[in-house]
């Protein structure tokens, strides 16, 4: 089963950010899409979540589909705790003891077993976004969407936000699109990149990764063909070599 | 370099000192004013000395009479300001949810505002009973206050909180308590204040013209016609003292409340 874009179109004023773009969206993989910023990523996101509705064209797959997202920033609510912001989303769908634990378990899967009684304002910016992470994760939702959500923080947390992601991910595996402009977080996180033009975006290609996590390392030599394929492909330069599959 | 030692918490500072002591003065000059002039006129129906109003005031607090028209003041000023709110909250609500609702409400609205007040306690005596003209007079002048003041709290939701929302899927219930609550709260404190001030001083207007047998305004006008102007004087300085002691009232609760609410 995939969820599928056919012939999407979706216009702001004049600037036309799709123009007939069709996207497959496999079940239970990480897609990722890598585009320059600004080329209609966070549009593409929208289109598929529903949240903006598309001037032409067609979605299918996503009748009655439940959406969870890691923004790019956290949007977590000031006044409730770690745990609480987490608990939140599950009110429609789990009895409060079940959402007690299921909150619980996700926020010590990303660390934050000792903070959950902290206010976002308690916590520092990568503590936050663990707890968005939880709590797209917590959300029972058919399609994780993840708008480049480590953009804002330093190396580090990023590549221990990106562990946690991954770790959850290996547990309750999902769906997900993956949007962002950066090769690194693409090649260490997805189990396909998709790689956008500009503004009207189309696809310049599609990607398989079928190495494995461990040599996926940001200190990894084993990706730089494929970052520089990657890169050529976002430059636009003529690809100099046969492009690395598989 | 030495680290600076945090200064320690004092209950009053000296910004706060200072600002108590001109006013003080400020109400001294205030006095003096009173005084001089009324010692120019030389007319205790005209203008009675400070010294006068003092002895009225004296007179004039301990009696049942003054007692029981406090009372029903306070109790018809509390209710205009719980009516306002509770019908300003909820239609301010749906004017900030709905912006149809809005544009329908608007003529509405701005008829009332644009009305002066001495109209609608005249036509309120022509409808209702003497002791309810004052809090339909106070509910009415107060309510847009606060339709005004939620509504733009709801519009100054964080719309990104929102879009969260809406993909969660939050109750309605949960978004109105933890995004659009928050956001309105600080608008409702400065909706709440002004409508409580408004309330005081039109609800006594409008005992004034309606007569109500317990009531400030009763007192006052009852005074006034009996040419005693140290009593008008003394029945004012009751209503003045029921505005500030609310609104002192007001302050520390806010304070209180502030002070519970660590910046997060």
């Amino acid at each position: 089963m995939t969820y599928s874009l056919r012939e999407i179109s979706k216009a702001f004023g004049g600037l036309r950010v799709l123009d007939r773009f069709s996207l497959d969206i496999p079940v239970g993989k990480v897609t990722v899409v890598l585009g320059p910023s600004g080329c209609g990523k966070t549009t593409l996101l929208n289109l598929l979540s529903g949240l903006l509705p598309a001037d032409a064209g067609e979605r299918s797959g996503f009748e009655g589909a439940r959406f969870s997202c890691v923004f790019q920033e956290p949007r977590l609510i000031p006044s409730l705790s770690a745990l609480r912001n987490v608990e939140l989303v599950l009110r429609s769908s789990l009895a409060p003891e079940e959402r007690r634990e299921r909150a619980l378990r996700l926020l010590s899967a990303v660390g934050l077993q000792e903070a959950r009684n902290q206010k976002p304002g308690q916590l520092s910016g990568g503590m936050r976004q663990r707890v968005a992470l939880a709590r797209a994760f917590a959300y029972p939702a058919d399609l994780l969407l993840l708008d480049e959500p480590f953009q804002s923080v330093d190396l580090k947390t990023r590549i221990g936000l990106m562990d946690a992601f991954l770790e959850l991910q290996s547990e309750e595996p999902r769906t997900v699109v993956f949007v962002t402009h950066e090769v690194k977080e693409a090649l260490y996180l997805g189990d396909a990149v998709v790689v956008l033009s500009d503004k009207p975006a189309r696809i310049l290609d599609r990607m398989p990764l079928t190495l494995s996590r461990e040599h996926r390392k940001y200190s990894s030599s084993d990706l730089s063909e494929m970052e520089a394929t990657l890169y050529r492909l976002i430059l636009g330069e003529p690809q100099a070599e046969p492009n690395p599959r598989g | 370099m030495r680290p600076s030692m945090p200064k320690p918490r004092t209950r009053f500072s000296s910004g706060t000192l200072r600002a108590a002591t001109a006013a003080a003065l400020g109400a001294l000059v205030l006095l003096g004013l009173w005084a001089l002039a009324a010692q120019l006129v030389d007319s205790e129906i005209v203008l009675p000395s400070p010294l006068r109003v003092a002895r009225s005031v004296r007179d004039l607090f301990p009696t049942s009479q003054f007692l029981a028209a406090l009372q029903a003041t306070f109790l018809r000023g509390l209710a205009a300001f719980g009516i306002s709110m509770a019908a300003g909250i909820a239609v301010g609500l749906a004017c900030g949810l709905s912006g149809t609702f809005a544009s329908a409400l608007a003529p509405a609205l701005t008829v009332v505002r644009a009305t002066p007040v001495l109209a609608v306690i005249l036509l309120a005596l022509i409808w209702f009973p003497s002791g309810i003209v004052p809090v339909f007079a106070a509910v009415l002048m107060a309510f847009p206050i606060v339709v005004a003041d939620v509504r733009q709290g709801v519009r100054t939701t964080d719309p990104k909180l929102l879009e969260m929302a809406r993909l969660f899927r939050l109750r309605k219930r949960d978004r109105l308590q933890n995004i659009y609550a928050p956001a309105v709260a600080p608008h409702l404190v400065s909706a709440s204040h002004s409508a409580l001030g408004l309330c005081w001083k039109v609800v006594v207007a409008g005992e004034v013209l309606s007569q109500p047998a317990r009531a400030l305004g009763t007192g006052m006008n009852r005074a006034r016609i009996q040419l005693e102007t140290a009593e008008v004087f003394a029945w004012t300085f009751a209503g003045l003292l029921l505005c500030t002691l609310t609104d002192v009232a007001f302050k520390l609760c806010r304070r209180r409340h502030d002070g519970d609410v660590q910046p997060s």
